[in-house]
């Protein structure tokens, strides 16, 4: 082999080692998850009127029970689905924590249409211009956010939510705040 | 039965690849004559088993076997007969025993022309091609089997993805990149060849050429296609988005391009042989990465809708196919010593190294840019995006360096060239491109990189033109033809060069078109209740109501617009917003009308029965049709480039081969 | 069944409106400008300026409020970072490890570019294989001629 032979291929080489280290850890991976920043922080505050009411609903004022905030629209199928989860987890869990509906980039009319239909075991919030949405790092419809009753965001579900998921996040939020870590896979 | 039947073949197939590749690149590096006939057989015989097993699949396809996995995947008693064939490739499974049909053929016809040729080289190809068949038909007869048999029989099934029913080019877009995809085994197999016996002549460098251009036509179709679709379904006005896989169908295809040029100085200088070479297996290799980049998860896409376990199976494939490569670059490279040098500073052939430079060097970065998010996350587990700014950022100076070297690479003479020809080739072109910016800055245009688009696309325009004229004249002057004659017999003796020139117009073409279609882009917003309506550049747009609809699979509504143009005529369009169960946004359908100069943009934002009320996003984008036209520049130019000439008797030619040789008669200008 | 009856009973439901009023042209061309660095989160890479998503039509809203209320590009920027990491950004800051996907580009042209420039000043290798090919003729520098050669010969 000759010395320029040598140079390409080791050079060549090297390359291909890191390629396919780097393709072989993409495994496992989501490609899809979006980084949620603000875990283990406090959650940002709001003021957003009921959907029934039309009463004002400040976060600050809910401190001192764990929170549970569902995201949603009318035009969202799966969002419909999840409901029923969150209508038997507020009628259960009531108690213990406070579960709040936001409507999401949707119209006031649709969505009492929509929130209407399986009765509103829950308030529904209207979150003008998704304002507030997006200030949690919402990316669609439906997500779930925890909070904790210190006002910390602990943690949230990107995609309808099942009994289970449920359980154990709401499991989780009555467990003190633990040192914030990377995200966990 | 069917399953049965299915697997069998597959397995056939297997056999039939595993025993073409053992004997191949036995015989060839033993030098058995014999071993050729051998081979063919074997390549006969994995065609038969590999077309068997995609004809049983279109069979059980067609007469809804739901006993079948892939049927049950993808059938469906509801969908037209057409789609039912097409669902053939339209999941993962299928698609690759889609290409082993496609691979087989490739390979089978590759054996056919070659048959009486020394046997060494074509021996040692097909084995190389086969062992690359072996992969895949284990892939099909393995992790991605499509045969399986479901129980209990289902009697109904989901039918293919909504979205591939949806338009013509759904159906075309996927077998035009497979053909490119897979074509591209054949120069890997001559390539490998030519690096085992450590020699690259005239006649095999011919044969590497011809079955590269095959693949890359069917690959330039395959992409233009693929971003006329995005444009014409998602309704975002934007035909490129630098998505993964949409980078993975444009890389081999840069070093595909990069070949095609590098070869001409393979071949008339007998230099730059390593560069040649290892830009026909950088192709290659891209294509398999693409495909894992594609199918395995791993990255974020618009293609991304299976999850597959293949992924690790490929992985191994593409690191031992980059083994292989990169061994042989190392140890056999070396040996493909020039047989004669480049010219000097101001010729054709360092036009054409810089070229190969420029084309690497894009390759490189995008390839860098699409894998970059990998290797932070790799590292040190931060999620990072590079997206469509950087991209463009990159490609546009190299992109405008490679436009502008269409003009240079054409005008220089292969070996020197002295100051008067330099002076005499450049100034008139150069003349149009700077008229050209002239003119473009006269008529309110701004923008510098699109000014310098326009005008160096004068200024390569003038050079292609002349270049091809060139002969034309002189056939005119010297031999009194009349001009239709004239053209067709210098295209006809020069078949490449003038092909590769009408290619050269397209590319032209496509520059013009994107510099103008991202640059000069008008946009609006408005929201309309029936009879009101909104301005748009010369074009007055007004709502006239809403209409909803269904499709089996879908519901829909439309906002009904009527859109007056500069000319005083009415065209009646209706951008829609389609529902379908299974996603939570609903999906739009734009609306778009197309004139000569610009394209009239619509999608439907949101609408409200109770109004009634749309809200519309318009836009209107230059140029951007004439993307789509320079296809048949690129499909032309190809196929006359690539046209077998009729076979003459060559003075001096040492080899009687029964390759269709096209390479020129001494001193052509080609 | 169930999912059809669903996509009855949705589309009864129109979705979204639309986004919030433009701002005058030049704060608007900001907004623009800004919607097109920011990733959409859950499109595939595209930014939320371009995107139809209703995700992305918030954001840009937010943008517009955030324009509005006097904010710089950087500050707009951050509230964005803060809340999806540096994944929002389309364009990799130009910082730490980053820079690689920067200068690695830039480095393959430049020593690419001094490696031709070398091999061209260099004698040429060349293999005592007899060229039967006429490219031993003089260097043609004048390329009409040749082409009249050229046909003059068939």
């Amino acid at each position: 082999m000759t010395r320029r032979g040598l140079w390409i291929g080791l050079s060549l080489a090297a390359v291909t080692a890191v390629l396919l280290f780097v393709l072989a850890k993409g495994f496992g991976r989501d490609p899809h998850e979006v980084p949620f920043q603000l875990r283990g922080k406090p959650a940002p505050d709001f003021t957003l009127k009921r959907l029934d009411t039309g009463a004002p609903v400040k976060l600050s004022d809910l401190r001192g029970k764990p929170i549970v905030i569902n995201f949603w629209a009318s035009w969202c199928g799966p969002c419909k689905m999840e409901h029923p989860v969150l209508a038997m987890s507020a009628k259960r869990f009531g108690q213990e924590f406070q579960f709040y509906g936001v409507v999401f980039e949707d119209t006031e009319e649709n969505a009492r249409a929509f929130a209407g239909s399986p009765d509103p075991s829950f308030p529904q919030l209207v979150d003008e211009r998704s304002r507030m949405a997006v200030d949690y790092g919402v990316t669609g419809v439906p997500e779930t956010y925890f909070i904790d009753a210190q006002g910390v965001l602990r943690d949230k579900v990107a995609a309808p939510i099942d009994p289970r998921t449920m359980m154990e996040k709401l499991a989780a939020l009555k467990q003190p705040a633990g040192p914030v870590s990377e995200v966990v896979r | 039965m069917t399953s049965t039947l299915g697997t069998t073949l597959v397995l056939g197939g297997l056999l039939a690849a595993a025993f073409g590749a053992v004997v191949g690149i036995e015989g060839g590096l033993r030098h058995r004559a014999g071993a050729l006939k051998i081979v063919l057989g074997a390549v006969t015989a994995f065609l038969l088993c590999m077309l068997g097993a995609n004809l049983t699949m279109v069979y059980a396809l067609v007469t809804h076997d739901f006993s079948v996995h892939y049927v049950a995947q993808v059938g469906s008693r509801a969908t037209p007969l057409v789609f039912t064939v097409v669902s053939l490739w339209s999941a993962l499974e299928g698609s690759i025993l889609f290409w082993g049909a496609i691979l087989a053929v490739y390979v089978f016809a590759f054996a056919r022309s070659h048959r009486n040729d020394p046997p060494t080289n074509p021996l040692l190809a097909l084995g190389t091609m086969m062992a690359v068949a072996v992969f895949f038909a284990f892939l099909i007869a393995g992790p991605a089997n499509p045969f399986g048999r479901v129980s209990p029989v289902p009697p109904d099934g989901p039918g293919p993805n909504p979205l591939l029913q949806n338009h013509i080019l759904m159906v075309v877009h996927p077998p035009m990149l497979y053909l490119g995809y897979v074509g591209m085994v054949v120069p890997f197999g001559i390539a490998v060849a030519a690096l085992l016996r450590g020699q690259l002549g005239d006649a095999w460098m011919a044969v590497l050429r011809r079955w590269t251009l095959i693949p890359w036509t069917f690959l330039s179709v395959g992409i233009v296609l693929g971003s006329w679709w995005a444009y014409a379904v998602l309704g975002w006005g934007g035909y490129w988005a630098w998505d993964p896989v949409e980078n993975a169908s444009f890389l081999p295809w840069l070093t595909c391009t990069a070949f095609l040029h590098s070869a001409m100085v393979q071949e008339r200088r007998h230099t730059l042989k390593l560069w040649t070479v290892s830009l026909s297996l950088a192709s290659f290799l891209l294509t398999i990465l693409g495909t894992f980049m594609t199918r395995s998860g791993v990255f974020n896409s618009v293609h991304s809708f299976t999850q597959s376990e293949i992924g690790p199976t490929f992985l191994v494939f593409l690191g031992a196919v980059l083994v292989v490569s990169v061994f042989l670059i190392a140890v056999r490279g070396p040996l493909l010593v020039p047989e004669g040098t480049m010219g000097g500073v101001a010729s054709r052939e360092t036009a054409i190294l810089v070229n190969n430079l420029l084309f690497a060097a894009l390759t490189f970065t995008v390839l860098l840019g699409t894998l970059f998010p990998l290797v932070r996350e790799a590292f040190s587990g931060v999620k990072i995006s590079v997206g469509a700014p950087y991209f463009n950022r990159m490609a546009i100076p190299l992109g405008i360096a490679i436009l502008f070297l269409m003009g240079v690479g054409p005008s220089l003479p292969w070996g020197r060239a002295s100051p008067e020809t330099m002076r005499r080739q450049f100034l008139v072109p150069a003349a149009v491109g700077l008229g050209v910016i002239i003119l473009s800055l006269a008529a309110g245009l701004r923008g510098a990189s699109t000014l310098l688009t326009f005008g160096l696309a004068g200024f390569v325009g003038t050079v292609t033109l002349r270049e091809m004229l060139l002969p034309v004249r002189v056939r005119m002057r010297e031999q009194g033809e009349a001009f239709p004659r004239a053209v067709w017999q210098s295209a006809r003796r020069a078949r490449r060069r003038f092909g590769g020139y009408v290619v050269h117009l397209g590319v032209v073409l496509v520059f013009v078109a994107i510099a103008a279609s991202q640059s000069y882009v008008v946009h609006t917003t408005a929201t309309l209740k029936p009879g009101e309506r909104f301005q748009l550049g010369s074009y007055t747009v007004q709502m006239t109501g809403l209409r909803d609809g269904s499709d089996p699979h879908r519901r829909w509504t439309a906002a009904e617009v009527r859109v007056t143009d500069a000319g005083g005529r009415e065209h009646l369009l209706a951008p829609r917003m389609n529902f379908y169960e299974r996603s939570t946004d609903p999906i739009g359908s734009p609306a778009i009308r197309s004139a000569a100069f610009e394209d009239l943009y619509l999608t439907l934002l949101a609408f409200d029965q109770a109004g009634p009320s749309a809200s519309f996003n318009a836009w209107i984008f230059p140029m951007v049709s004439w993307i789509w036209w320079s296809l048949p520049f690129f499909v032309l130019g190809a196929l006359f480039a690539a046209w077998p000439e009729r076979r003459r008797d060559r003075a001096g030619a040492a080899e009687r081969v029964s390759v269709p040789s096209d390479a020129r008669s001494p001193g052509a200008a080609a | 069944m169930t999912a059809w009856v669903l996509g009855l009973v949705l589309a009864a439901y129109a979705p979204q409106q639309a986004g919030s009023a433009l701002l005058d042209p030049p704060r608007e061309a900001r907004v623009q400008a800004l919607g097109k660095q920011l990733r959409c989160p859950m499109c595939q890479g595209l930014s939320i300026a371009d995107s139809n998503s209703s995700a992305a039509r918030a954001q840009m809203d937010k943008v517009r409020e955030l324009v509005a209320a006097g904010k710089t590009d950087q500050q707009i920027r951050d509230y964005f970072t803060s809340r999806y990491g540096e994944w929002a950004l389309l364009e990799p800051p130009a910082s730490g490890m980053n820079l690689l996907v920067w200068l690695l580009p830039l480095a393959l042209l430049v020593g690419g570019g001094l490696a031709i420039a070398r091999t061209m000043r260099r004698p040429a290798v060349v293999a005592s294989v007899p060229a039967s090919k006429p490219e031993d003729r003089p260097p043609a520098d004048d390329p009409y001629l040749e082409a009249v050669r050229a046909e003059l010969r068939r």
